[in-house]
């Protein structure tokens, strides 16, 4: 009977959900399950590193916890809760593109800060949005840095696009065809996959007949995994092969030394890169989560910092908020951070990009010349 | 108490007064409650009813498993917001394209699959369904692939010079998501108690029966799916508006369509408020699921200490629960309540009186296999 | 002209593993009647009983099928005698019903332990390649050929020659005329979904070293394996493996000429195409 009417209690009190003290609340939506969960996690972890360090600092905050399973509409349904429901100061997250995308919106609508931490898709800060900002550099940087570096390394004329039909794929790949355009290099092969397909053989072999200087790659982990595989099986030998971020970059894919070697890949952050507290930050994240982070999880980490510095700052208060993001300026270990509008871009942070190598198993920043620590190696050797 | 369910002929007719009660609160309930939060719940809750209702008509009463309904679903919510975001048609007109276009879906369909039988019929479903997914993942041009449409703004509703409403918060979407609902309930309502419904009913217990007796199968199922298709594609113009972004995987894919099977099946198939039954369990099931109700409720009530390794696995995993929960719901269902949660219930209240709707009979061994 | 042979070739061997799913399904039909909409996720547990044994013991994947083949079995026949076995009589539709909320249930209580984080299994021979007559050759993938050519033999020496698999024919054939020749029907039954959830499983195995594995991967191989049964016959074995050649050329060779987005509408169509012009499929039905 008590534990039935404490029950009903419980019950009674959730649901018009009281908070108990004027605790200052961030919420963090994020891809905790479904396909992007691996990813998602560094994103987890990143924070969880940034909820220590608010607490040695003094600084008292409550993460409010979403996940949107990967799901546009579920991240927008957990938006929702955290703007009206739990009255949340600001907001760092979601992490895909297509989540990212549609919670920009009701941040808007609802006037709530929204720091966007990783998500590559431009559109996100190109609707004149001003409470979105985003930290991470949009994909057209993604291709541009790997177009660059090419370039500079050598004289690639033509290139094959094979990337997965999603928000993500799609918006980087079409970065990339547009920069191409612009550097002269052209297109011989466009191959959109759906992913999940055990094999991509024949379109491998389809882009491997029509001889490519380049093969450009939007992919996540495991098909990253699998198209290097079968890349090697059909003998795909081009100058380069370039990868678009998210599954070129994680310790999984780089410790198949077989696949990995000498693929060329941009990231948002790498860490060897000389940004204050880098490195820690790297050798603190594999102390604790035993493995290397991603630039998911610095991203994360970094935009968790800035947000909830600058609530508590501002008291919570959401207005407040906006306009210190606005005007402000942080540095950490993704170097300086500034919201700025430019180029159509509003509140967007003007990331530079690097370009990682894997040689023999490890990432190595090559370019641009000022954040490289190595020399890459081109063309691509063969397998 | 008074008599709620009343016995006429075989089929449930509900007395009218405590369904215009029920209506009026439902009504004046955004008045009541300011919260947003609440409004959503209110309005997936309508939706899931409209998509069991709906259907319902060719599931439950015509019984042909179509679990490739998400087609229609798709079909409706792409063609409108196409319309309103790349033609700037209001979508009070593009929602007429999306009815048309739905009805021509499903006589494509039916032509194509109402030859086939029994599980012939369920696989074929799901294999245009696939197609229609896959059509509209790959022509970019036209529906925008992967990325699906973002919708930027829907053009605010006027009656002459006055604004009904801008859309801009969720009590206009509430209603229209309650007439969307109230409709598929009375639409199944008509049919049921229609000739109509009862050819479908003679053509779901034994088509060849039916068809001796002088009902034209394909003519009655094509109607019905027609019905069916119409107010699938309806949720899903409803759907796409409210939640402003629609891509190929949440409104075109299988699972999209055994969902609208579930909400059916767990609720009580053939049966006018077995939807709503469904709905009622799965909509608060799946958000309280999401939102760790259930782990802070028994935190809280102390049965569980969160800090205890049961207590940390529930909170880390129950939220992520709730498919399982449908599909362990499923398997129940099938096995020991057939007629669902409705009429399972009925049957506890009814206590041994005889059961008030009928059950279809159970086929001994063999498949038709195809017609 | 290369590139089509290089396809086709390896549609070949992709089919081969399509091929072992189809068969297994449609055992369970032949002798059940029960659609098996549950099929991919008992694929998707093989994949994960090989990943354990894998990553507990180390014991190579194609190695490992036999621990996989005998432990599926008796999954199959567990699932059987608890589940499937209560709606043998059931409308079909029901049938349908429980398998999906089945296979919704195995599929995210695998999410559910282990998390719906992509496992891939790499083996020294992961990406390695046989040439043959100037075509490169998957070397995974030849190896499952060789082992999914090996179990189909087996198992149709068996449903030809041994007293049970002749029984499980007859019932396949009729239930009731078996049961009146003092066949155990019942046995039968839990026999046929053993040995379909089996070759199942064991075709996930066959497949780990090549793909990914994670909860929902079961999705994509039931409607196949539903289009390559159609087209092979329902409850025909040799139909079984011809469809899943078939249907692994298609895909392959739609994804070379036409896109790789669009390869799966191929199948699907020629699904479409199947179930109206020729229901029974290339070889008939009830015929093992």
């Amino acid at each position: 009977m008590q534990t039935f009417l404490r029950a009903a209690l419980a019950l009674g009190l959730a649901l018009p959900s009281l908070t108990s003290a004027q605790s200052l609340k961030i919420g963090v939506i994020n891809s905790v399950t479904g396909p992007e969960a691996p990813i998602g996690e560094n994103l987890t972890n990143g924070i969880k590193l940034a909820e220590e360090d608010l607490a040695k600092r003094g600084t008292k905050v409550e993460l409010v916890w979403e996940d949107d399973t990967g799901k546009p509409q579920i991240a927008m349904s957990a938006m929702e809760k955290l703007a009206t429901r739990d009255g949340v100061a600001g907001v760092v997250g979601p992490y895909t593109s297509a989540s990212a995308n549609a919670v920009a919106k009701l941040a808007q609508r609802y006037q709530v800060p929204l720091l966007v931490p990783a998500a590559a898709k431009e559109e996100i800060t190109r609707q004149g949005y001003e409470w979105v900002y985003r930290l991470n550099a949009p994909a057209n940087i993604y291709a541009q840095v790997l177009l660059d570096a090419v370039t500079e390394l050598g004289k690639p004329k033509t290139i094959a696009f094979v990337y997965e039909n999603t928000d993500f794929g799609t918006s980087t790949a079409d970065a990339g065809k547009k920069y191409a355009e612009k550097k002269g290099i052209k297109m011989v092969a466009d191959e959109p996959y759906s992913k999940g397909s055990p094999d991509y053989r024949s379109t491998l072999m389809k882009v491997k007949s029509l001889n490519p200087d380049l093969v450009f790659m939007v992919s996540y982990v495991v098909d990253a995994i699998l198209l290097m595989r079968q890349a090697r099986e059909v003998g795909l030998k081009p100058q380069a092969f370039l990868g678009g971020g998210a599954g070129f970059t994680t310790t999984q894919f780089a410790s198949d030394k077989d696949i990995s070697n000498l693929v060329l890949t941009s990231t948002q952050w790498a860490d060897d890169v000389k940004w204050p507290g880098a490195s820690e930050f790297a050798q603190r994240y594999k102390a604790k989560f035993g493995k290397e982070p991603t630039y998911h999880a610095a991203c994360a980490y970094a935009a968790m910092m800035i947000m909830a510095d600058t609530a508590a700052k501002q008291s919570g208060d959401r207005k407040k908020i906006r306009t210190a993001l606005a005007s402000g300026s942080w540095k950490g270990i993704m170097g300086d951070v500034k919201f700025e509008n430019y180029d159509g871009y509003t509140n967007q942070n003007k990331h530079p990009m690097l370009v990682l190598q894997i040689q023999k198993g490890n990432y190595v920043a090559v370019y641009p010349p000022e954040f490289a620590t190595k020399k890459a190696i081109y063309p691509f050797a063969g397998w | 108490m008074p008599r709620i369910l009343a016995k006429a002929r075989g089929f449930t007719v509900l007395a009218p007064l405590p369904i215009l009660l029920l209506v009026a609160a439902l009504v004046a309930f955004p008045r009541l409650v300011a919260s947003p939060y609440a409004l959503h719940m209110m309005i997936l809750l309508f939706l899931s009813v409209a998509m069991g209702e709906s259907w319902n008509v060719i599931g439950g009463y015509c019984g042909q498993y179509s679990v490739g309904h998400a087609a229609y679903f798709g079909v409706g919510s792409y063609a409108t917001l196409m319309l309103l975001q790349y033609k700037h048609l209001a979508p009070w007109w593009g929602v007429w394209i999306a009815i048309a276009a739905a009805l021509v879906v499903s006589l494509v369909i039916g032509s194509i699959c109402f030859r086939l039988r029994g599980p012939y019929f369920v696989l074929a479903s799901i294999a245009v369904a696939e197609i229609i997914r896959l059509i509209v993942l790959n022509w970019k041009q036209f529906t925008n692939g992967a990325e699906g449409i973002l919708l930027v703004d829907i053009p605010p509703l006027k009656l002459g010079q006055t604004v009904i409403t801008d859309w801009l918060a969720k009590t206009p979407f509430y209603y229209l998501g309650l007439a969307l609902a109230l409709t598929t309930l009375l639409v199944n309502y008509l049919v049921q108690h229609s000739k109509l419904g009862y050819c479908l009913q003679a053509i779901r217990e034994d088509q060849d029966a039916a068809h001796s007796l002088g009902i034209n199968p394909a003519f009655y199922k094509n109607v019905a799916l027609a019905i069916s298709a119409i107010f699938t594609a309806l949720s899903g113009v409803f759907y796409g508006l409210y939640i402003g972004f629609i891509d190929p995987a949440s409104v075109l894919a299988v699972d999209l369509s055994v969902q609208m099977v579930l909400i059916c099946i767990i609720g009580g198939i053939g049966t006018n408020f077995g939807p709503v039954v469904g709905a009622l369990v799965l909509v608060p099931l799946s958000e309280a699921l999401r939102s760790n109700l259930f782990s802070k409720l028994l935190f809280t009530a102390g049965l569980v200490k969160e800090t205890s390794r049961l207590g940390a696995f529930l909170k880390e995993n129950l939220a992520h629960a709730h498919v399982l929960i449908y599909g362990i719901l499923v398997v129940v269902v099938i096995l020991f309540m057939p007629d669902g949660v409705l009429g399972f219930t009925k049957k506890l209240l009814a206590r041994g009186a005889r059961p008030l709707s009928p059950k279809p009979s159970p086929l001994v061994g063999g498949l038709d296999g195809p017609a | 002209m290369r590139v089509l042979l290089q396809s086709a070739a390896s549609g070949i061997l992709i089919g081969g593993v399509y091929a072992l799913v189809g068969i297994g399904l449609t055992i369970i039909y032949g002798v059940m009647r029960v659609i098996n909409f549950a099929h991919g996720e008992l694929l998707m547990i093989g994949m994960y009983f090989t990943w354990i044994i894998f990553t507990v013991f180390g014991v190579d994947p194609f190695l490992s099928i036999l621990i996989t083949i005998p432990g599926m079995f008796l999954f199959g026949a567990l699932l059987q005698k608890v589940l499937i076995n209560r709606v043998l009589n059931a409308l079909p539709q029901n049938q349908i019903l429980l398998t999906i909320g089945l296979g919704l249930v195995l599929s995210n209580l695998v999410m559910l332990i282990y998390t719906s984080d992509y496992k891939i299994i790499t083996t020294g021979y992961s990406s390695s390649t046989l040439s043959l007559a100037g075509l490169r050759l998957s070397t995974p993938l030849v190896i499952s050929l060789v082992i999914t050519s090996a179990i189909t033999t087996v198992l149709y020496l068996f449903l030809l020659k041994t007293d049970t698999g002749q029984a499980i024919r007859a019932t396949a054939q009729d239930r009731d005329a078996a049961q009146l020749m003092g066949i155990n029907v019942k046995r039968m039954s839990v026999l046929a979904f053993g040995i379909g959830t089996a070759l199942a499983g064991t075709a996930g195995a066959l497949v780990s070293p090549t793909y990914y594995i994670f909860p929902q991967v079961g999705g994509a191989f039931t409607l196949k394996a539903f289009v390559i049964v159609v087209l092979g016959g329902m409850g025909s074995v040799v139909g079984a493996t011809l469809g899943g050649i078939i249907i692994g050329i298609t895909e392959s060779l739609a994804a070379v000429y036409i896109s790789s987005g669009m390869k799966e509408v191929f199948v699907y169509v020629l699904f479409l195409l199947v179930l109206l012009f020729k229901p029974s499929g290339l070889l008939g039905r009830s015929r093992m």
